[in-house]
């Protein structure tokens, strides 16, 4: 059997084990040790990488950022943040038909910018929100299923745990995938916020009203919410103008989001122990799914098969957007079974080669050139005139300045430039949109691990209405996909 | 920091506030060791990442009968990780290998690493037996499938 063969044999091996309960990782750690061993025709090799491979990935400056991003969510979460929240946005809008619903989002939608997972945004929203909800007459199915929505904002939104583990993956900035998160984000509110207008105006008997508050009421309310906004601006701004690394930031967020729940009375010796405990399984939880899929891809990449994929599609000169569209159809119909990291961790090692041969248009060399062209031509002014009048008649034209030229005005243009510039971007805009459809994973029934988490903390609501009424969110998510694919520029306009 | 504000960079660098030298080298020593140590806690609760959609519809002594398998199979990883690391333990030793600017052994962070996936070996093996008395007895309930986050 060729090593293709063997590589390509053992997805179907590796699903199978995942879909009879093994946990994730270990699948993925057994179907490389195998893997390795047909390949390699003896067990030294994957014996042999054991000795050093465990340590070594466990030992990652940059994974550390992974437990720190989870503390910091449990620390968010007792801090009362999320009752602040949802009080200003309610304050607003709640006495609109379905503001409270929209209020849940927004809600979602802040604490998502301290939290960096899914889960604890949508079960920390849940408790606040939930009970506010059917208090105004929300129907059971329209409440788990908005909350569940909002809950996807945690890692829409930046800090996103999944984000940065795509970022080391793919060897990308953290930075600037985190601020390329940050309008599709804001996108995914608003489309929420659609979503529920909509509902209501389908179902008018869903959702109550109740009279508005005095201005000044929703004020004191609005400013409730300071620490959140400091803590956001500490953390990704801080990281973003390089203050301190993705991890130090964290580490920063972590510690101030802790002082501000010590401060508010959430956290106490009680309370502080569970956030440990919980982080300290979660850590060894993603680790262990770490571990696997570093040596599954290990595997995979001696089997040539991430190559084979690339090599594939360049040859038959398959379109960038179909292979792009295959691509998030499979995370989408994977998102329905299996939990958004495991996706993400298994799959990039193979999709993102694929993706980076891939040419769409980002960048454009003349385009570069002339751009830069412009911006020397405006500041020089003792150039020869011949000169200044031919670039500039190449400016008009459109076409391509050739780098004697260049030279001339002190600019330097190549084509391997644009080539990196173009992967960059490419690799950004990919991570946001793997990131949107993964995350669509977590409220797609069957498996949407959202829906199960608000729908256990309502016990009178039965999980098909929470599916029905979740069609209208995941519609506003495929329609937002869209958009994002079709114009890359919203995720890419804020870096570049 | 010092190009926002020098007065309190210089005030915070006079109260001997600085860089911490070789603080990768210890994170990166840290987490491991962290790493190894949470794993017997996930362990025992089940905390592991599952797809459970495809078992759901099994009957109890089929669903304990794949937990009884996959749990062992588990505790035999944890036991190859650990030997294995063992070995790298020691050839780190013989090597005599040091971290860059701290210039302390990296064989030290191998074997605590080590001493905690021993544990997570012991733990492994514990929960498999577990998993295998339920499988005999039909009894429930040792440690209860929890929600973790990712």
């Amino acid at each position: 059997m060729s090593d293709i063969a063997i590589g390509l044999l053992s997805f179907p091996a590796l699903l199978a084990l995942i879909f009879i309960r093994v946990p994730i990782g270990l699948a993925m750690f057994l179907v490389g040790l195998f893997g390795l061993y047909f390949v390699t025709g003896s067990f030294d090799v994957p014996l042999g990488r054991l000795k050093s491979e465990t340590y070594s990935t466990f030992s990652s400056y940059s994974l550390s950022i992974v437990p720190i991003f989870l503390l910091m969510g449990h620390f968010a979460t007792l801090g009362g943040m999320s009752t602040a929240l949802f009080r200003a946005a309610e304050g607003f809008v709640g006495h609109k038909r379905g503001g409270v619903a929209v209020a849940a989002v927004g809600a979602c939608a802040g604490f998502g910018a301290i939290c960096g997972s899914s889960l604890a945004t949508a079960a920390t929203m849940g408790r606040v929100a939930l009970p506010e909800l059917r208090k105004y007459g929300y129907s059971g199915g329209f409440s788990t299923a908005t909350l569940a929505a909002g809950g996807t904002l945690g890692i829409l939104i930046p800090p996103s745990v999944v984000l940065v583990i795509y970022a080391i993956l793919t060897e990308q900035n953290i930075a600037k995938l985190f601020l390329a998160a940050v309008v599709p984000g804001l996108l995914a509110a608003l489309g929420y916020v659609l979503a529920i207008a909509l509902y209501v105006r389908f179902y008018p008997g869903s959702a109550g009203t109740r009279p508005p508050i005095p201005m000044a009421q929703r004020l004191r309310q609005l400013f409730e919410v300071w620490p959140v906004l400091i803590v956001f601006g500490l953390v990704v701004g801080g990281i973003y103008l390089g203050w301190f690394t993705p991890t130090e930031g964290a580490a920063v967020g972590a510690a101030s989001t802790g002082l501000i729940a010590w401060l508010n009375g959430g956290l106490t010796f009680a309370t502080l122990k569970t956030s440990f405990e919980v982080t300290a399984k979660s850590t060894a939880m993603i680790f262990f799914i770490i571990l696997g899929a570093a040596f599954y891809n290990g595997f995979l990449a001696l089997t040539n098969v991430p190559q084979a994929f690339s090599g594939f599609v360049v040859e038959n000169e398959l379109s960038p957007w179909t292979v792009l569209i295959i691509i998030l159809i499979f995370y989408l119909i994977l998102g329905c079974v299996m939990d958004s990291l495991s996706m993400i961790l298994l799959t990039i090692p193979i999709f993102f080669p694929v993706v980076s041969v891939l040419d769409f248009g980002l960048v454009d060399l003349v385009s570069m050139q002339h751009e830069a062209a412009r911006a020397a031509l405006a500041q020089t002014s003792d150039l020869v005139p011949e000169v200044r009048s031919q670039i500039e008649m190449l400016i008009a034209s459109g076409s391509e300045i050739s780098r004697e030229l260049q030279r001339e005005i002190g600019i330097r243009v190549t084509q391997g430039m644009a080539d990196r510039i173009a992967l960059e971007q490419t690799a950004i805009w990919f991570g946001i949109l793997v990131l949107i459809v993964v995350e669509v994973g977590l409220i797609t029934p069957p498996v949407g691990m959202n829906l199960f988490v608000i729908n256990a903390m309502d016990r009178r609501t039965r999980l098909q209405d929470t599916y029905k009424a979740v069609l209208f969110f995941v519609g506003s998510d495929l329609i937002r996909v869209t958009i994002l694919f079709l114009f890359p520029a919203i995720s890419l306009f804020l870096i570049y | 920091m010092k190009s926002i504000s020098p007065e309190f960079a210089n005030w915070a660098l006079a109260l001997g506030v600085g860089p911490i030298n070789g603080d990768f080298e210890l994170v990166e020593a840290g987490v491991a060791f962290a790493v190894f140590a949470f794993l017997p806690l996930c362990q025992l609760t089940s905390g592991h990442a599952v797809v459970d959609i495809f078992t759901a519809a099994l009957p109890q002594k089929g669903k304990q009968f794949l937990a009884m398998i996959i749990d062992s199979v588990f505790a035999a990883v944890l036991i190859l990780i650990t030997v294995q690391l063992f070995g790298g333990t020691l050839s780190k030793y013989r090597f005599g290998e040091t971290t860059f600017l701290l210039q302390f052994p990296v064989w030290w962070s191998y074997a605590a690493s080590f001493a905690a996936a021993l544990v997570a070996s012991l733990v492994g093996v514990y929960v498999a037996t577990m998993r295998l008395s339920q499988f005999v007895t039909g009894k429930t309930g040792l440690v209860g499938a929890e929600e973790t986050e990712h």
